[in-house]
């Protein structure tokens, strides 16, 4: 009787919740993931998000990338700030190294950024900042008439994204 | 004394931390951060535009040149026999880098490099390059192409 009675007094008391979840080893993991997390947390935002699609090649650069004009190549697609502005192969049929497409957006978007530089009353000069996505199988004859039609439209200064060293 | 006993283990449990609070700001933190979280870190290769006149000339004189072929490095400089490496081999960046390293030696104020593609090369390959000229103490690189 004793004994029956005890055991229906524990049922009694799992009922009604008294036992708890042991959330020890939760709490290991959770612990790990933030540290981990915290770790590779970085607090000044990407400046340069990756374009869907461009398999950026491998490098041992450090340098991190600064707000600029992004022009992404990859598949058949010269792309600037989302968009297609020329494909590759009519790109790179004829032996002029102007992208006409390419070149009307980045002329364009420098009028656009000296206009609003005039209206914000700034006198900075214009920095012409261009990163280039290529894809790591894309060839040199495209990547040469993306440069070189940035740099025949006022956008100097280049640089090439990258995955650097994780 | 069984009851003694018995107390002295309930004030035992009932001593735990209560980790639920914990569990609340866990449960918040980490999904904030999982968002934020940057697995794959785009960096950049600044570089030289090759200036409109250049890029149709091949590798100048008094200039280092890196040519990449189709199966081997061409390194030129200072109009000097050109040392050729063959790609395919094993060990072929090392000698790469050993021979750049070598001619910044000699000029230590060197600091350029040029870098001449042909228009199949594959950009991979050029970053590669690059990689190596800067690790020699080359990092200004502009590329030209062969035609």
């Amino acid at each position: 009787m004793a004994r029956y009675s005890t055991r229906s007094a524990r049922r009694r008391k799992s009922l009604r919740g008294g036992q708890q979840v042991r959330l020890t080893s939760m709490m290991d993991i959770l612990t790990t993931l933030l540290l981990f997390l915290l770790k590779s947390f970085v607090l000044e935002g990407e400046v340069l998000n990756p374009v869907p699609g461009v398999n950026l090649p491998q490098s041992t650069s450090e340098a991190a990338a600064q707000p600029s004009v992004t022009i992404a190549i990859f598949g058949d697609a010269v792309m600037m700030d989302g968009e297609m502005v020329a494909s590759i192969k009519d790109a790179t049929a004829d032996r002029d190294l102007v992208i006409p497409g390419l070149a009307e957006r980045l002329d364009h978007a420098r009028a656009q950024a000296e206009e609003i530089a005039r209206l914000r009353g700034s006198d900075e000069p214009f920095l012409g900042r261009v990163a280039i996505q290529g894809d790591r199988d894309i060839n040199f004859s495209i990547l040469q008439r993306v440069m070189y039609t940035c740099s025949s439209s006022g956008y100097e200064s280049i640089s090439l994204a990258v995955i650097g060293p994780s | 004394m069984a009851g003694k006993r018995q107390r002295g283990y309930r004030q035992l449990v009932e001593a735990d931390i209560d980790l639920m609070p914990m569990m609340n700001l866990f449960v918040a933190i980490i999904p904030m951060l999982l968002i934020s979280a940057v697995f794959l870190k785009v960096t950049v290769i600044d570089m030289d535009a090759p200036a409109p006149s250049q890029s149709a000339a091949g590798s100048p004189e008094l200039m280092l040149s890196i040519a990449i072929k189709k199966d081997r490095y061409v390194v030129e400089w200072e109009g000097s026999a050109p040392t050729t490496i063959d790609r395919g081999e094993d060990g072929a960046d090392k000698r790469l880098a050993d021979v750049l390293s070598s001619i910044v030696a000699g000029q230590p104020a060197r600091k350029d490099v040029i870098i001449v593609s042909e228009p199949s090369t594959r950009y991979a390959d050029i970053v590669a390059v690059m990689d190596i000229s800067r690790a020699s103490g080359l990092p200004a690189a502009s590329l030209l192409g062969a035609q």
